[in-house]
């Protein structure tokens, strides 16, 4: 082969004491579509924004056709030929297709409409799309966003073009012409950066596959030369060590919620489970699964408008988080800072909130003593390391945010308690913290749905584990069953594994 | 967070020192009870409703009618009376105009999802209109002799209606913000609306209370301004919405909500009534003060940027 | 079908006809409405207003608001006065350039702290609304500009008529202003930077990662809305002659009426200098016409006024978010019955 247009030399990454990426090696050559394939926080993101210039690496080097560069920024990145799209495509919406393609260009004061319209045309067609140039971006839909996001970065001259998971929110109609669109672009040349969750998807539009894990390298081949079992089993090879403890089941006989075919118009259908007092399920699947689309139905933001659920006996009926609370069930957002915490806000604050009620005296003042003994009780509880709880939760580490995010919802003393993530960027010590809180609240007789993407989690804390794929159920199996592969054979589509 | 509003008020109160010795210093009939009185009176409407709008601020919201409220209240207040409408009715009406005119308000901002900027800038106008529409070109005097007394002479006293009217309203909303569940999700809804749907708060409601209150107690500073008066006019409380807003930004108030006081209000009102106060006695005019606390504005938001060694929020991992 | 058509330009469609309805409604309520003298009224005024708009709405498409134009058309206005009044010999030209100067050195000032100290728009130009006129009153010292202490020249330039079409009067001040409107907007369409400004404010997030040097844009936008307003106060000074430390209050909230009414979105990114102008046309007539309009009080057309821009932006608003959640809805159906078949 020729010199790669851009490698990555033992680039390493780490913020504070976490490292998300390290010793990385990575070369792209020219007209090569290569594959990029990992689990969730493999370090995937942390790859592409130090080739994008959004990050500076902490040690190693860029190089650029062969010759080492710093790329302070996202324009740099650009001016040097390196691009980026993304699932949720960056377009201005109140644009049209033309000036959506033209507006990095710099060239001459006076704008040329017929030119820049012939040119816009000239891009849409050599990706092979049919698009009307003058229509406004708002109106468009994902694929045609991207199409314009790809045919903006060809505009500027694109030599390595990252997309990732580009086509998670597709169409297979549109997931089809996309990966066209990546083939035909590396046989003009480009480098194009493949990163995907469907391993089918790998096999159809690779040259090579790369496969990163816990933020290393660990392994580049052909794609003849793979398979998806051997990326499987590179994609969650773990040593021992890292394993949580495979918790024990406390599961009652009481059906606590009776989940059947259960849909939201246009995001998932056909979920079914039942889920018992003292069960701990676990939703496991990749990035677009929708598991979180799930869980936020059964807590009322989003509606439900198929299937039938029943808790307690009775049919559930929640149009609103207010009524979900009501009912006993509580939801731990995955996102910690814009639906979890109010950062800015004490620590006693966060966790007396959704229970604030519980703390008013007669004339609808609140007991501050009352609720902070509580907090306090939670912060001894939950092993939430502040010197008091008055300060604002925003400065805590982010295991310690968790604790208090469960707190709030434990203090609620829920029946149904939902747990979006509930690990994900905290340590592994508050990991395990966390899991054995988890499990205590079950072992009480509350019931658990936990949506993770961290397999050892979803293994190590699953009574059972519902894989989900795009919008849909795959199985619910139980955790005697389970293994890694056997989840991420499912998660990536592989149905022969159910 | 709370030492660093410690701060804010800390600063706060060291320019007040500073202005007040300046004034004492530079006028010494500065500290007779007259002229004390007489500082609060002559803003009072302004200072009522900062209390208010540092509710509204602290939920991320703005409230720019309220001088229009203020005025609309006491050209009905006026319009009613002339009508031969028995005055303590007319008050009753007045105060109900400012409730439904700010429920009008969260209206527009919690059912339709307007952002309160626009829609009190719209109400701004045509609140100003219906003022203008009672009264049209020509003052109302001539109120009863109670309700003038009521304004201007003392009720305990030297201490007039108003001023007693300011603190136990101060005592009142300090508590509510304080130590009140109300005053607990002001702040929540503030910083974070969305953490506090996902709590089970009806956050519409809670706004929605928060700009009727808003109107209710602009139509309340109307009616003070109408006693204190004697008389009123289409114009009444006009570009009062700049000068409230001013006094709580500078009192630590953010305008991104989440974050302030009513403590940091409160010296923000003292600083604010203090400066103009000595300036007047210096002979600089009115217009001039108000650059003067404009630049005051711009560098309450500036200065707490510069860092003062402290730890910021630590960035999530 | 709906699709083909720009939103934008759907917007001005519905101005306009709102503009022609509401002027059929005054035509047959009033008497001879229709006249030449109701367009001399209405295009004396909006010759000011319209350049006011005009930067109004190059600042709110970056997500911004300039709170402070009023107090800059007055300072503005009080300084050419005074300026020319101690040099009644000087070219035209030369007054016109002082006058745009001192108005972008105001923008200027608005611009830096927006966006280069970070401080939000509305509080920076509440805060520069006041000092801008203290120091008005501070430079004016208590006096007034006077019409006698003015060139002729000045005087009669804003109702020199250019030409005529039967009664209706195309004056100078009109014209001049239409002219800088249509320069503005053809600038907005044509100049590489000048979508920028649009870039900015309709996803800033994508216009860093475009390359675009959002901060710049944004102090340009405040500049060029300072210079516009600094030519509005030459105008209002050709106007007016009589020039008092109030001179320009309340400028502030027509123009963001204008700009509001004409469609521009006060979320930034989308609307255009023309609508601003037909927007400040339509709060012109409506002033006009509910003064005339007989058994209603004159003092109506503000409360109307305010109803109006109420209902432009919450129908702008509503409107627009129906469009968008049939459009979602229609591409969802599409993802799932796509899904449906594949394998």
């Amino acid at each position: 082969m020729t010199n790669p247009t851009l490698a990555l030399r033992s680039v390493s990454k780490s913020f504070g004491m976490t490292a998300a990426l390290s010793d990385m090696t990575l070369e792209l050559f020219p007209g090569e579509v290569h594959a990029i394939v990992g689990e969730n926080g493999a370090g995937k993101s942390t790859m592409i924004k130090i080739m994008t210039g959004v990050y500076q690496p902490s040690s190693g080097q860029i190089e650029l056709d062969g010759a080492a560069v710093v790329l302070p920024g996202t324009k740099a990145a650009r001016l040097r030929g390196v691009a980026a799209i993304y699932q949720e495509p960056m377009v201005f919406p109140d644009l049209d297709v033309t000036e959506n393609i033209s507006i990095s260009s710099t060239e001459g004061l006076v704008l040329h409409r017929g030119a820049m319209r012939r040119a816009a045309e000239a891009l849409i067609a050599r990706i092979g799309m049919k698009l009307d140039v003058d229509r406004v971006a708002s109106g468009l839909t994902l694929a045609e966003q991207q199409a314009v996001e790809i045919a903006r970065a060809l505009s500027q001259d694109v030599r390595v073009l990252i997309m990732d998971e580009p086509t998670a929110s597709l169409s297979a109609h549109e997931a089809t012409e996309l990966r066209r669109i990546a083939k035909s672009l590396a046989e003009g040349g480009v480098s194009v950066v493949y990163i995907s969750h469907r391993l089918e998807e790998v096999f159809q539009v690779a040259d090579r596959v790369t496969v990163i894990r816990d933020g290393m390298h660990i392994s580049t081949r052909l794609v003849g030369e793979t398979n998806p079992q051997l990326l499987i089993a590179e994609m969650v090879g773990r040593e021992v060590g890292n394993y949580f403890t495979k918790m024990a089941s406390t599961a009652r006989d009481e059906v606590l919620l009776s989940v059947h075919d259960l849909g939201v118009a246009g995001v998932f259908q056909g979920i079914s489970f039942d889920l018992r007092r003292g069960e701990v399920l676990a939703m496991s699947g990749l990035i677009g699964a929708r598991r979180t689309d799930v869980a936020l139905a059964l807590f009322g933001i989003l509606k439900i408008s198929s299937g039938t659920v029943s808790y307690k006996g009775a049919p559930l009926k929640v149009a609103s988080p207010r009524d979900a609370i009501a009912a006993g069930i509580a939801y731990v957002s995955e996102d910690r800072r814009k639906l979890g915490l109010a950062m800015a806000l004490p620590i006693r604050w966060n966790i007396s909130l959704a229970t604030l009620r519980r703390y008013l005296s007669a004339l609808g003042l609140i007991d501050v003593k009352a609720e902070a003994g509580m907090a306090e009780v939670f912060r001894q509880r939950l092993n939430i390391r502040t010197p008091d709880v008055e300060m604002a939760v925003g400065m805590l580490s982010g295991g310690n945010q968790q604790k208090v995010m469960l707190a709030k919802w434990l203090n609620m003393e829920p029946d149904l308690l939902i747990v979006d993530e509930p690990t994900r960027g905290i340590d592994v010590g508050a990991k395990a913290e966390v899991h054995d809180l988890i499990r205590a609240f079950a072992a009480a007789g509350g019931a658990v749905l936990v949506v993770s993407s961290d397999l050892p989690e979803v293994l190590a804390m699953g009574d059972r584990i519902l894989v989900m794929r795009e919008g849909r159920q795959m199985a619910v199996i139980e955790a005697a069953d389970a293994s890694q592969e056997r989840i991420m054979a499912l998660a990536t589509g592989q149905r022969g594994a159910a | 967070m709370m030492a660093r509003l410690k701060s804010w008020e800390g600063l706060l109160l060291a320019t007040l020192a500073v202005i007040f010795l300046f004034n004492v210093w530079a006028t010494p009939e500065f500290i007779s009870p007259a002229n004390q009185i007489n500082l609060f009176q002559l803003s009072i409407e302004k200072i009522i409703m900062a209390l208010v709008m540092t509710f509204v601020i602290i939920n991320a919201e703005i409230d720019l009618s309220i001088g229009s409220m203020m005025g609309l209240s006491a050209c009905a207040f006026g319009y009613f009376f002339q009508l031969g409408v028995d005055p303590v009715l007319c008050i009753v009406i007045c105060l109900a105009i400012g409730a439904v005119g700010g429920a009008f308000n969260g209206f527009f901002v919690t059912r339709i999802g307007l952002p309160s900027l626009v829609v009190t800038l719209a109400t701004l106008i045509g609140f100003r209109g219906l003022a203008r529409v009672m009264v049209e070109d020509h003052g109302i005097n001539n109120f009863p002799a109670w309700f003038d007394r009521l304004g201007q002479e003392g009720l305990v006293g030297r201490v007039p209606f108003a001023l007693i009217a300011f603190f136990v309203l101060f005592v009142f909303l300090y508590i509510v913000l304080e130590r009140s569940s109300f005053g607990r999700l002001t702040y929540v809804i503030g910083s974070n609306k969305d953490v506090a749907e996902f709590a089970g708060i009806d956050t519409g409601r809670h706004k929605m209370v928060i700009f009727t209150a808003s109107g209710l107690i602009a139509a309340f500073a109307g009616l003070l301004f109408a006693a204190r008066v004697g008389a009123v006019r289409g114009d009444v409380g006009n570009g009062f919405e700049l000068d409230v807003i001013t006094i709580v930004l500078l009192g630590g108030v953010s305008i991104f909500g989440g974050k302030g006081t009513l403590v940091g209000t409160l010296l923000s009102v003292l600083i604010v009534l203090n400066l103009r106060n000595g300036m007047g006695l210096l002979n600089i005019t009115g217009h001039i003060q108000t650059g003067v606390i404009g630049i005051l504005l711009i560098s309450s938001v500036i200065i707490p940027r510069i860092p003062l060694g402290r730890g910021k929020l630590k960035a999530e991992a | 079908m709906l699709q083909k058509i720009a939103p934008q330009t759907l917007r001005l469609l519905a101005l306009v006809a709102v503009m022609v309805l509401i002027t059929l409604f005054f035509a047959s309520q009033i008497s001879g409405f229709l006249n030449g003298r109701l367009f001399n009224r209405i295009s004396s005024s909006v010759a000011i207003m319209a350049l006011i708009a005009t930067g109004q709405t190059l600042v709110i498409l970056t997500r911004n608001i300039d709170l402070s134009v009023g107090s800059i058309v007055g300072f503005v206005a009080f300084a050419t006065g005074l300026m020319v009044g101690h040099h009644p010999d000087l070219n035209p030209i030369v007054l016109l350039v002082f006058s745009m100067l001192i108005g972008a050195g105001f923008g200027l000032v608005n611009g830096v702290l927006v966006a280069y100290a970070r401080v939000p728009s509305i509080i920076v130009t509440l805060a520069t609304m006041a000092l801008y006129r203290s120091s008005l009153v501070w430079f004016s010292d208590g006096k007034s500009i006077t019409t006698e202490s003015l060139p002729q020249w000045l005087i009669n330039f804003p109702n020199t008529v250019l030409f005529s079409l039967g009664a209706m009067e195309f004056r100078a001040a009109f014209c001049a202003s239409l002219v800088v409107v249509i320069a503005v907007a053809l600038a907005m369409a044509k100049l590489r930077p000048a979508r920028q400004i649009y870039a900015v404010g309709s996803n800033p997030e994508a216009a860093d990662l475009a390359g675009i040097d959002a901060a710049r844009v944004v102090l340009a936008a405040f500049v060029l809305s300072g210079v516009l307003s600094g030519l509005a106060g030459y105008m209002f000074l050709a106007r007016y002659g009589t020039i008092t430390v109030v001179a320009g209050l309340g400028f502030e909230l027509k123009s963001v009426a204008s700009a509001v009414v004409g469609g521009v979105n006060i979320f930034g990114g989308s609307g255009s200098v023309i609508g601003a102008f037909l927007g400040a046309i339509l709060v012109d007539l409506l002033e006009n016409g509910l003064r005339l309009l007989p058994g209603l009080s004159e003092f109506w057309r503000e409360a109307v006024l305010g109803a109006l821009i109420l209902a432009a932006v919450a129908t702008d608003t509503v409107i627009s978010r129906r469009l968008a959640a049939v459009r979602a809805a229609r591409a969802q159906k599409e993802a799932l019955a796509a899904r449906e078949v594949a394998p």
